[in-house]
């Protein structure tokens, strides 16, 4: 039997861990749920946006957190390049196309990383001063405990700029219906600029975050796709509080995996839920089916 | 003969011209292993272990129109099992279960049709894009726990295969490992033309085109879905257990590894999605760009393959075949029209 405090220790940790992962979640839930698309890639974004972090963390000592802001731009830059010289080219074409354009991107992605970068994992320290925080039954890592509170912050503002603003009532009106939003003069074909924009960012933000508590290799992009859209299935595609969810059952559930079938078994455990629920509820324990209907 | 009639839209399979060039290919394959180094060898054999997984994904993914991402799984189990019959003893089997190379290559393919047929059933639950996602996880789920089963798949260390069927001191096993997989190919791309001719063929057509509308006639898509996905599994399992038996060497990280699935989908892309003759020219095409491309763009290959797959998928969604047949239809216009 494990001990208890242990086992509070690790959902502590999966919890903060699984914030990181909501993030990481919710930018290939959006796209998903808006575009009707699901972003092979988005792995590979994620290890990308890593690499800027720590890339600027290596050369100057400046905190991932910057580097972070660094990659969200750098990466909004890039979702709106693809999705003007390619994907507009196939998206609500059926699935066949994108999926392929973005297996292809995932390929140019990992090789690029391993040619520019070299195969060995490299990762970054968050650079900053200041300590953990002792909460009577277990310890919050300052590392992890900075770097959940920015998911969740990245997360809320998402949300905020979907529910209150202009442009994000326009995404939602498009993931809706969207021959409707078009005849209520939505432009959507740039919402659809925006949205991976959007994605491809978050995608960026939760590399550089993820740089600061693990090694990073140019082939983790296959793994974090599972990762991230196992998290879109437990929460429902569109749904950025069923992200969230998602992502702490599923921060949680991996280190228990780990904790009581051991170290191996981490990633299988999160593979066999995600499966688990895909095939029992496809649409998320937590949304609707999402857009694109 | 009936089954040899044109399809519509169809014309270059049956095209003589294209039978005559295709029996001179297999003769000029049979001479392979005797006129050239092993090295050579090696490549052709690799070439067609392409042309295997090309045309079992090419029906999965270009006919029944199911985007698998899992076809490596396959290759792997089928790669695994064989070796544990014909080299039990190195993963503590009992020696009384050990068979001869020729029956094992065929129980590793029948071993990754029967994984198809278990998982077959609850994995279709799925549709589109949770499909492909799904065939990936299950393949990422594969591969980690045999990897993590040491005892039974040798772990990252790898597994060694015994196996020697060579029949004297010129004709090598290498050699005799090339031309059971030039019957295997012949067989998986036969059998694969008479499916998709036929009238299941045509089932798979009907589903991929519009499942509910398919459905509404009677056609009923699981049972279409599963026959695509069990023969795909079993020639991708057969193109396994040869090159394992080839190798003599498998490992969980390369032999269960995506780039099998890569390379199955590139072939498919660039020769031409749910063609007959697509998966068979992009082979070809691939095993160029595979060795030639590095001697060009260094360690970009890979990059150059994702960046060509992209472009070919939208400007070019037929593939080689599609540049070719507009090429050959042009000049042979007579014997199209007078079929349609």
């Amino acid at each position: 039997m494990v001990a208890t405090d242990l086992l509070t220790q690790s959902v502590i940790n999966g919890l903060l861990l699984g914030g990181i992962y909501a993030l990481a979640a919710l930018g290939l839930s959006l796209v998903f749920g808006i575009m009707d698309i699901v972003n092979l890639a988005h792995g590979h974004m994620l290890m990308v946006g890593a690499y800027i972090a720590i890339l600027v963390f290596a050369a100057t000592g400046i905190t991932p957190l910057v580097g972070m802001l660094l990659a969200m731009v750098l990466m909004f830059g890039l979702g709106v390049l693809l999705q003007k010289v390619l994907l507009k080219h196939v998206v609500d074409e059926g699935i066949e196309q994108p999926i392929i354009v973005l297996f292809g991107l995932a390929l140019i992605l990992q090789n690029l990383g391993r040619v520019l970068l070299g195969g060995d994992s490299r990762t970054a320290d968050i650079g900053l001063p200041g300590s953990g925080i002792d909460i009577g039954i277990a310890y919050m890592s300052f590392p992890r405990t900075v770097t959940f509170v920015v998911s969740v912050l990245l997360i809320v503002l998402t949300w905020a700029f979907l529910q209150y603003t202009k442009t994000g009532q326009a995404i939602r009106a498009t993931a809706q219906n969207r021959t409707a939003a078009k005849y209520m003069g939505i432009n959507t074909d740039q919402i659809y600029v925006i949205t991976l924009g959007i994605g491809t960012a978050l995608a960026g933000a939760a590399g550089a975050l993820l740089s600061m508590l693990f090694p990073i290799d140019p082939y983790v992009g296959w793994s974090y796709l599972l990762k991230t859209f196992a998290v879109v299935v437990l929460g429902g595609v569109g749904s950025v509080l069923g992200t969230l969810v998602g992502g702490l059952v599923l921060g949680v559930s991996e280190n228990l995996g780990a904790l009581y079938l051991g170290g191996g078994y981490r990633n299988i455990v999160s593979l066999l839920i995600f499966l688990g629920v895909l095939l029992v509820k496809p649409e998320g324990l937590f949304g609707s089916s999402g857009g694109g209907e | 003969m009936a089954l040899l009639e044109k399809a519509p839209g169809e014309t270059l399979a049956t095209d003589r011209r294209v039978l005559g060039a295709a029996a001179l290919v297999v003769l000029w394959l049979l001479t392979v292993p005797f006129t050239t180094t092993d090295s050579l060898t090696g490549l052709v054999l690799t070439g067609l272990v392409f042309v295997m997984l090309g045309v079992s994904w090419n029906l999965l993914a270009g006919y029944a129109g199911q985007i698998s991402l899992g076809h490596a799984a396959f290759f792997g189990m089928g790669a695994f099992v064989s070796a544990w019959l014909t080299t039990p003893s190195a993963a503590g089997f009992p020696a009384s279960i050990q068979l001869p190379i020729i029956p094992a290559l065929v129980v590793g393919a029948l071993a990754s049709a029967l994984i198809a047929l278990v998982i077959g059933p609850i994995i279709f639950r799925l549709t589109g894009h949770y499909f492909a996602i799904g065939t990936l996880a299950l393949a990422a789920v594969i591969e980690l726990i045999m990897l993590d089963r040491r005892d039974l798949t040798g772990g990252a260390t790898g597994y060694y295969v015994q196996g020697d069927l060579s029949l004297s001191e010129t004709v090598s096993h290498g050699d005799v490992m090339f031309l059971l997989t030039l019957v295997a190919t012949i067989v998986t791309v036969v059998v694969t033309y008479l499916i998709v001719r036929g009238p299941t063929g045509l089932g798979m057509k009907a589903i991929h085109d519009d499942e509910d509308a398919a459905s509404s006639l009677g056609v009923n898509p699981l049972k279409y879905k599963m026959y695509a996905f069990v023969v795909s599994s079993f020639f991708a399992g057969l193109a396994g257990a040869l090159y394992g038996h080839y190798t003599l060497y498998l490992n969980p990280q390369s032999t269960l590894a995506v780039t099998w699935t890569i390379d199955s989908l590139v072939i498919v892309i660039l020769g031409g999605m749910g063609t007959f003759a697509g998966p068979i020219l992009g082979s070809g095409l691939f095993l160029l760009l595979d060795n030639g491309l590095s001697a060009v763009v260094g360690g970009f290959s890979s990059a150059v393959e994702g960046i060509l797959i992209i472009l070919f998928i939208i400007f070019l969604p037929k593939g080689l075949y599609g540049i070719l047949k507009e090429y050959l239809v042009e000049e042979t216009g007579e014997t199209d029209t007078a079929h349609d």
